[in-house]
């Protein structure tokens, strides 16, 4: 069944007027990349909820909008305007990128170590292409959706960090991903490329942020690489305008006893979704991923996992959290495949959700595919709400229901909080959870309370 | 009884048992003492049949059959018990439904008589009673939700069931505390006769001084390295290990 | 080191006992489907018109339909107009009044399946609806139920002698729109049971049927209907076998449930269906539609199974909790071996107010078996305070088998609460070394071990079953271990 014709008309569309734009990008590598990619937007279907992996994602909003891609550099912006953006404003590396443009007068990478590339894909792309070629599609795949063949048919611009082998940067990176309000909406499409080779080491910290409550798609695509002993601890903090649609594939190869470490809290948009997928391609690698998500009216949270343990004795952990109120949905897709030669993997998926509110819907599906026997996996499941005893304690201890609301929700959060890859960025993590939670707690309408049940 | 000759045993391809000779007869009563990592745990593993255990020299003789030839189970059969040091949990698998089927296996392949029903659980409960254990563990799952004691308990319970040529107890007084020590202890004793051969493994001489062996050995970086009799347990009870490896190199 | 090796062969092919074939003439109708097949199949049923009706409107609406396809489940294309759609035996007279009437070769039939029904009269007091094919022959103790008030027939007795309660009941639970099966089977189903258990009564005694597939390209399209009126009590038990055939047998049964207001159905399954050689060939296909609706409050259905045969095994034993208070259950262990594939789980759909639900399954995948729970459970808008807990856990007995867990959970409701855990692993190696060292032969400790695993979902079997189910058990496991 397909849906309405227009979206891919006007995404072709777009694809005939986008060569022009990379005129300074003549490589044959990527310009079979796009090629190919330009084929599979032709050809793929457009998600619908028939589709699996779309079974719980209504996007009609985003495919009836015709978004346009962004083009100008946008240079009237000062350093003073974005200083309030930052968190580690002296102690870290730092690209920014205002709706999809690299802005270098904006990021510094001063001192960078020796063998270490920090910067956009672009400037990669003028002064060393051959660099990366090696990087640049190995670990994604395009034939998934539509949207993952759009983003390298059309995309212009993204970060692009290299850290040569035993390497560490003892610095994090710091990433700002704004998105300023335009007239039009726009059309962001990031193609991001991190690669960590032989023992390096390295944080990462990921900030996609709005300036006002602007209507935008951002289809972006992060590569990542990790070559043997690299290990990467990584931070994505999901601030976007409630009015714009976010979808960022990730993709990640882990090289043997690699390590990554992911955070993930995702705040805003109307309709965000994370795909992950891992990848191992040797063993002894870990991976540990973690995730809070606040979903509130009219928002749409969607992640989705995808661990292929198709080498044996890795081991991956991942646990997500998640707090519905008002009329948020959430989806929670968590695959993990264990492949016959993947002998000795060690795999634990866990998904909570708090769900306070009448209107609030939670869809979860963790699932494991099991083909190797010498294996521990497990995943679990929990759906609950707010407990009346709780409340009714920190009542009775003279805490208004609003105040006690925000406090149990706190908790709820703080197992993916207290365990932060960054502890920098914790204060200022806890503080915008604690004013979202807030601002929950104080809508109380849109709260259920149960009644606490008296015990015979 | 049991006669190891120069025995070297591998794990994960780090050598752990380096030439270990040992002798038991019939009759006696041995402990083996060491610090952690010497080997003991190895040695009690490579006698009942673990997998994970790499032979790369030396011979054990048990009766005069080749002993590492044999299978776990037919160890068991022809009279070995190993006595964990961390006995593992059943769930769902009823205590007196276990013991029963090991029981009438063992018999069975001895070409002896298997016990009804009736007899077996009325045994068990005898020896249950002996080992102060309540009745109500023998209905729940084998091991499952038992306290350390309880499974040590067990343990010997089982032994004194079975009632092996060759019992190797591989620590078990960790964790104990003094009353369970003596019932262990009794328990043991109890079966001591001529016909009977104990092997106790142990780090701390506790034990000893409620079995009182014949042979007391000492194993360090996977050898024995000195034997005598009890006072050399109190030797060590006073001294510690290092003493060993200051006697040793001398 | 290693055990010496099994001999899977030997064991395959000494396993399965009851393969073999009764000679017996049966009024057989050629292979296809259409129009004709159906009246010829209603008036051999002596069926009134309305019945009629209703199949042929299933009838109309299956040729709309497609085949679901499955994303874990292989199967080479059924040909639907090469199987017959009926096949009985012919009796001497009439019909068999009691059971000395009954042709004495089928009786021997049953003898050699191990159900003889003499000696069942006499002992446990189980009454036996026997199926053989597609017509019930035999129904023994009807009339001590019938003094308690309990009916308890074949389906087409009811159609013909409890017009009302069919009418009434039928297809309510599973109405043949709902899926590709389910619509074949209203259109096809030559038999089944029915029972219905009034007011207040609490069924006497356990109640059973057996069931099996005879000749050649015979599909089995049972249907079962089981009504508990208000306050009553019913425990049901359904067991199987099924001959040596090389072409594959579909079984495309639908069972439905229905439990009134403070009413209690237990409905046990232990199946034994020929899975097909070392190669897969010939095994039998269930593809079964079985749902349970707790229609009255306070009202309770239990789903127990253990499925050990099959070729492949397609089923979803289901409850809808619609009456506040109600409750569902689901127990299930599920071994595939050799190629066997099974896709199998339960949906919970959460109505009423305060409803319960729990699942627990296991599965033991070996050699080459595929064994995948899909299970849903949705708490809808208005289940205030439901619960669920859910625990499914996979044993994997060679390093050739795959074992999947798929849960779906759609919750729209805050006060629904949910829990789901799930764990896939091999058998302990330390636990393997316990029983070992304590003389038990390898194969006797993963007997003992996978018989603990499967502990909590036997329990739930009638007590007399659960001896047959352990025992089933064993013998699906021998040798499995690689």
């Amino acid at each position: 069944m397909t849906t309405t014709t227009q979206p891919r008309q006007w995404f072709l569309q777009l694809l005939q007027h986008a060569p022009g734009a990379d005129a300074d990008v003549a490589l044959p590598w990527l310009r079979k990349a796009r090629a190919h990619a330009a084929d599979a937007l032709a050809k793929l279907p457009l998600p619908d909820r028939k589709q699996e992996a779309w079974r719980y994602t209504n996007i009609d909003g985003l495919l009836q909008t015709n978004f346009t891609p962004s083009r100008e550099e946008l240079v009237a912006l000062q350093a003073e305007d974005i200083e309030s953006w930052l968190l580690e404003a002296t102690q870290s590396y730092r690209v920014v990128f205002a709706n999809g443009r690299f802005l270098p007068a904006l990021s510094h990478f001063m001192n960078l170590p020796e063998g270490v590339v920090i910067g956009s894909v672009r400037q990669a792309l003028s002064r060393d292409p051959h660099a990366l070629a090696i990087w640049f599609g190995q670990t994604a795949n395009h034939s998934d959706d539509v949207f993952t063949a759009l983003n390298p048919a059309l995309c212009n611009d993204g970060l692009y960090v290299h850290v040569k082998p035993g390497v560490t940067l003892a610095r994090p990176i710091e990433v700002l991903y704004l998105n300023l309000e335009v007239d039009a909406p726009l059309l962001i499409q990031p193609r991001n490329v991190v690669v960590l080779e032989r023992g390096a080491r390295a944080q990462l910290l990921e900030r996609y942020m709005s300036t006002g409550e602007s209507n935008y798609f951002h289809n972006g695509v992060s590569e990542i690489l990790l070559e043997d002993n690299a290990s990467l601890t990584h931070l994505r903090l999901q601030q976007e305008s409630r009015q714009a649609y976010h979808r960022q594939q990730s993709f990640l190869a882990q090289g043997a006893q690699s390590q990554y470490d992911f955070t993930n809290l995702s705040l805003g948009g109307k309709w965000a979704r994370h795909d992950l997928q891992v990848r191992f391609q040797a063993e002894q690698a870990k991976c540990q991923t973690r995730g809070l998500y606040l979903v509130g009216d009219g928002q749409l949270q969607d992640h989705h996992l995808n661990i292929l343990h198709t080498k044996p004795g890795n081991s991956s952990d991942h646990h997500y959290k998640g707090i519905l109120y008002g009329k948020g949905r959430g989806v929670f897709d968590g695959r993990i495949l264990v492949g016959k030669e993947a002998q000795h993997t060690s795999a634990r998926l866990v998904n909570n959700n708090l769900l306070l509110s009448r209107e609030a819907e939670i869809d979860t599906k963790p699932q494991l595919e099991i083909h190797a026997d010498a294996v521990s996996c497990s995943h679990g499941t929990t759906v609950s709400q707010l407990d009346p005893e709780q409340l009714f304690y920190l009542r009775s201890r003279g805490i208004a229901t609003s105040l006690a609301t925000q406090l149990l929700c706190e908790g709820f959060a703080a197992e993916i909080l207290t365990t932060l890859a960054l502890p920098s960025v914790q204060g200022y993590a806890n503080r915008i959870i604690q004013k979202l939670l807030h601002h929950v707690g104080d809508n109380r309408e849109h709260i259920h309370y149960a009644t606490a049940t008296t015990q015979p | 009884m049991l006669e190891i000759q120069d025995l070297k045993v591998n794990v994960a391809g780090k050598p752990i048992l380096t030439g270990l000779t040992l002798q038991v007869r019939a009759g006696e009563v041995h402990a083996i003492m060491g610090p952690n990592g010497s080997g003991k745990s190895t040695l009690a593993h490579v006698l009942a049949g673990r997998d994970g255990y790499d032979v790369v020299g030396g011979s054990v003789l048990f009766d005069g059959a080749n002993l590492l030839e044999l299978a776990t189970e037919e160890r068991a059969v022809r009279g070995i018990f190993l006595a964990m040091q961390y006995p593992v949990e059943l769930p769902g698998v009823s205590t007196m439904v276990f013991l029963r089927e090991a029981f009438n296996a063992q018999r069975r392949a001895r070409g002896e008589v298997e016990l009804d029903a009736v007899e077996f659980i009325q045994r068990v409960r005898d020896k249950a009673k002996a080992m102060q254990m309540d009745d109500a563990l023998l209905k729940r799952s084998v091991n499952t939700g038992f306290s350390g004691g309880e499974k040590k308990r067990n343990e010997i319970l089982q032994m004194s069931l079975f009632e092996p040529k060759l019992a190797i107890l591989d620590e078990t007084d960790s964790g104990l505390d003094i009353d369970a020590l003596r019932i262990v202890a009794d328990g043991v004793n109890a079966l001591r006769s001529p016909q009977r051969a104990t092997l106790i493994i142990t780090h701390y001489p506790r034990l000893l001084d409620y079995i009182a062996p014949d042979h007391v050995h000492v194993l360090a970086k996977g050898r024995i390295v000195l034997s005598g009799d009890m006072a050399l347990a109190k030797q060590l009870e006073v001294k510690g290990y290092t003493w060993i490896d200051q006697e040793v190199a001398a | 080191m290693s055990v010496a090796p099994h001999s899977v062969e030997k064991l395959l092919t000494d396993r399965y006992p009851h393969g073999f074939v009764s000679p017996i003439a049966a009024d057989t109708v050629a292979p296809g489907l259409d129009e004709d097949v159906i009246k010829f199949i209603s008036n051999k049923k002596a069926e009134p018109s309305w019945m009629l009706e209703r199949r042929l409107q299933a009838y109309r609406h299956w040729l709309t339909l497609s085949e679901p396809q499955w994303a874990f489940v292989q199967h080479p294309p059924i040909d639907y107009q090469a199987i017959s759609y009926y096949s009985a035996p012919k009796p001497p007279g009439a019909g068999p009044k009691s059971l000395d009437e009954v042709d004495p070769q089928l009786l021997a039939t049953y003898n050699k399946l191990g159900i003889p029904l003499e000696e069942q009269k006499l002992l446990a007091g189980v009454a036996v609806d026997a199926v053989f094919d597609s017509v019930s022959v035999a129904t023994t103790f009807k009339k001590e139920l019938a003094a308690a008030g309990v009916i308890f027939c074949s389906m087409s007795e009811a159609v013909r002698e409890h017009p009302e309660l069919i009418q009434h009941y039928l297809a309510t639970v599973v109405p043949h729109t709902d899926n590709y099966f389910a619509a074949l089977n209203a259109a096809v189903f030559t038999d089944g049971t029915f029972v219905y258990i009034p007011k207040g009564v609490r069924c006497p005694m356990e109640l059973s049927t057996y069931f099996r597939i005879n000749a050649a390209n015979t599909g089995q399209f049972e249907r079962t209907l089981i009504i508990a009126d208000a306050g009553s009590y019913v425990s049901y038990l359904e067991g199987c076998t099924a001959p040596m055939r090389d072409e594959n047998q579909l079984h495309a049964a639908v069972v439905e449930l229905i439990a009134l207001d403070d009413a209690t159905i237990k409905y046990a399954t232990v199946q034994n269906w020929y899975p097909g050689d070392a190669q897969g060939r010939g095994g039998i296909y269930n593809f079964v539609t079985k749902r349970g609706d707790c229609r009255g409050a306070r009202s309770h259905i239990s789903w127990t199974q253990v499925e050990t045969g099959a070729a492949i095994t397609w089923k979803y034993p289901s409850c809808i909790l619609r009456g506040d208070d109600s409750i569902g259950e689901f127990y299930s262990v599920a071994v595939t071996r050799g190629k066997q594939q099974a896709d199998t789980g339960t949906k919970m759909i959460h109505l009423g107010k305060r409803t319960h639900s729990t699942i627990v399954s296991k599965g033991v995948s070996a050699d080459s078996g595929q064994n995948t729970y899909r299970g849903l459970v949705r708490m809808s808008a208005r289940a205030e305070q439901a619960r669920n807990h859910t625990r499914c856990d996979s044993l994997l007995l060679s390093d050739r088998c795959g074992a999947h867990t798929l849960p779906y959970m759609e919750i729209r409701n805050p006060t629904a609460q949910v829990e789901h855990e799930a764990t896939t692993s091999k058998i302990n190696e330390d636990q393997l070394f316990y029983c070992r060292q304590r003389g038990l032969s390898e194969e006797a400790a993963v007997s003992l071990i996978v018989n603990g695993f499967c502990k909590e979902v036997f329990n739930q079997l009638p007590l007399e079953f659960a001896v047959e189910a352990q025992k089933l058990l064993n013998v699906t496991l021998e040798g499995a271990v690689g």
